[in-house]
C-alpha cells in the first residue's frame, strides 16, 4: 500500500487510475472474504455477535477501514466505507444452518491470526478453503453420536439396561429421519414433529413386544438428540451482547423445536392409545 | 455411587453430543466439554439438599458457564463449544415429555404444574447463561481499560 500512495503523491494520473482499479478489486476481495467467513460462522452455529465482531475486526485488520456489519441468523450484510467516499455493500442470505463447532473453533482461530496480521487476503482465502474442505461430521460419526446420546441419557433419566438398548436402536432411527428430512430440505419444526412421532411409535412397539419396560425413559433419552441446546445458548449470549433481534429469532427457534418434539411424540402417543 | 453414575452417564451422553456437533479431540475440546456436562450434573446433585430443582439448575449452569469461560481463555477456543455441551444434561427433557403426557391424559392440574416447572428450569438456565456472559463482558471491558486500550 505504501508504495502506491507514493505514486499517487507523484501526481501520475494514469497510475492513479490503475491504483483505483486495484483498490476496487481489493475492496471486492475483502468483502468477499469477510462475507464468506461470516456466512461460514453462522452456518456452523456461532453466535450472531461473534459473526459481527469477527467481520468488523477482520476489515479493520486488512484495510484499516470501518465496517458496518449486520447479522441475523438468516442473513449477513457488510458495508465498507471507502476512503475516497462512497461505500461497498454485500449481502448474503443464509438458508441452511447446522452445528459444526469444530469449524467455529477453526474459523475463530483464523480470525485471530488475521487480526495479528499473519495473513494477507490471498492466504486467508486459502486458509478458509482449507477449513471448508476439512472436517464435516461423517454420517458414521453422527450415528455413533446419536446412539451414545440415546443410550446414556436413557440410563441418566433412570431407565434400565434393556430400555437403554432399545433407545440406542430408536436413536439410529432418529438419525435416519433427520438425514432424510434434511435431504428433502424439510423445515426444522416439521423434522422434529416427525422424529418425535416415530420415536414414540418405536418405543411403544418395543415395550408392547416385551423388549423394554419404560416407554417414557426410552423416549426422553432419544429425544435428548433433538433438544435445542445450541439455539437456547446462542439466544442468551446474543441477548447479552445487545443483539436482541438475533436473540429473539433463536429463542423462537428453541421454543418451536421444543414444542414440535412434544407435539410429535404426543400425537403418536394418542394414536397408539386409539388403536 | 448416587452421584458417580449419573455423572458418568451425562459424561458419555456429552461425548455423543460432541460427535454429532463435530467437536474434535483437538485442543482437548472433546474431553473438556464433556467434563463440563458431568461437572454441571455433579453440582446439580450436590445441591440436592435444597429440594428445589430450579435453583439447583441455576447454580449448576452458573458453574458450567464459568467453567466454559475459563476453558475458553485457557485453550483459546470459543466459550460456546464448552457451554453448549455442558448445558445438555441440565435441559429439562423429562419435563417436556411429562408435560406432553399429562396433556394427552387430560390431567390438567399436573399439565399446568409440570409445564410451568419445565419453563422455570429453562428460564433458570437462560438467566444463568445471561449473568455469566454479562459478567465476562464487564471483566473484558475492565481489562481493556486497565491496559489503556480505549476505543
Amino acid at each position: 500500500m505504501d508504495c502506491i500512495f507514493d505514486e499517487i503523491a507523484a501526481g501520475d494520473e494514469h497510475r492513479a487510475g490503475v491504483w483505483d482499479g486495484v483498490f476496487l478489486l481489493d475492496c471486492d476481495a475483502l468483502l468477499d472474504i469477510v462475507c464468506d467467513i461470516g456466512c461460514e460462522l453462522l452456518e456452523s452455529g456461532a453466535e450472531t455477535y461473534r459473526v459481527e465482531e469477527s467481520v468488523s475486526r477482520i476489515v479493520r485488520a486488512f484495510g484499516d477501514m470501518e465496517a458496518s456489519v449486520f447479522a441475523v441468523p438468516t442473513c449477513v450484510i457488510v458495508s465498507i466505507a471507502r476512503t475516497g467516499g462512497g461505500s461497498e455493500t454485500k449481502t448474503r442470505r443464509i438458508y441452511a444452518r447446522g452445528t459444526n463447532l469444530d469449524r467455529v473453533e477453526r474459523l475463530n482461530d483464523l480470525c485471530r491470526r488475521i487480526c495479528r496480521g499473519e495473513l494477507d487476503i490471498e492466504q486467508a482465502r486459502g486458509a478458509l478453503e482449507e477449513i471448508r474442505n476439512q472436517d464435516v461430521a461423517t454420517p458414521r460419526r453422527r450415528i455413533a453420536g446419536f446412539i451414545l446420546i440415546a443410550f446414556a441419557f436413557t440410563l441418566f433419566f433412570g431407565g434400565g439396561l434393556p430400555d437403554a438398548l432399545c433407545a440406542a436402536v430408536t436413536g439410529v432411527a432418529a438419525f435416519f429421519i433427520c438425514l432424510v428430512m434434511q435431504r428433502l430440505e424439510a423445515n426444522a419444526v416439521f423434522v422434529n414433529i416427525v422424529a418425535g412421532g416415530v420415536i414414540m411409535l418405536l418405543a411403544v412397539g418395543a415395550v408392547s413386544a416385551g423388549l423394554a419396560h419404560n416407554i417414557d425413559k426410552i423416549v426422553i433419552g432419544t429425544l435428548m438428540n433433538l433438544v435445542p441446546g445450541v439455539a437456547l445458548t446462542n439466544a442468551m449470549r446474543d441477548i447479552m451482547a445487545g443483539d436482541y433481534l438475533a436473540g429473539q429469532t433463536r429463542m423462537t427457534e428453541a421454543l418451536l423445536v421444543a414444542t414440535a418434539i412434544a407435539l410429535g411424540a404426543g400425537a403418536a402417543l394418542m394414536l397408539t392409545r386409539l388403536l | 455411587m448416587d452421584i458417580l453414575f449419573p455423572c458418568l452417564y451425562s459424561f458419555i451422553g456429552c461425548i455423543g453430543y460432541c460427535l454429532s456437533f463435530n467437536i474434535r479431540p483437538r485442543k482437548q475440546m472433546l474431553l473438556l466439554s464433556s467434563a463440563g456436562g458431568a461437572l454441571g450434573w455433579c453440582v446439580y446433585l450436590l445441591c440436592g439438599g435444597m429440594k428445589n430443582d430450579i435453583i439447583q439448575s441455576f447454580l449448576a449452569i452458573i458453574v458450567v458457564a464459568v467453567y466454559s469461560e475459563i476453558m475458553a481463555r485457557l485453550y483459546k477456543a470459543p466459550a460456546t463449544v464448552y457451554l453448549v455441551v455442558g448445558l445438555i444434561p441440565l435441559v429439562p427433557g423429562g419435563g417436556i415429555y411429562y408435560t406432553m403426557e399429562y396433556c394427552i391424559n387430560g390431567d390438567m392440574m399436573n399439565f399446568m404444574d409440570t409445564g410451568i416447572h419445565t419453563f422455570g428450569i429453562a428460564g433458570a438456565l437462560s438467566i444463568g447463561i445471561l449473568l455469566v456472559s454479562g459478567g465476562v463482558r464487564l471483566l473484558n471491558v475492565v481489562g481493556r481499560l486497565r491496559r489503556g486500550d480505549v476505543r
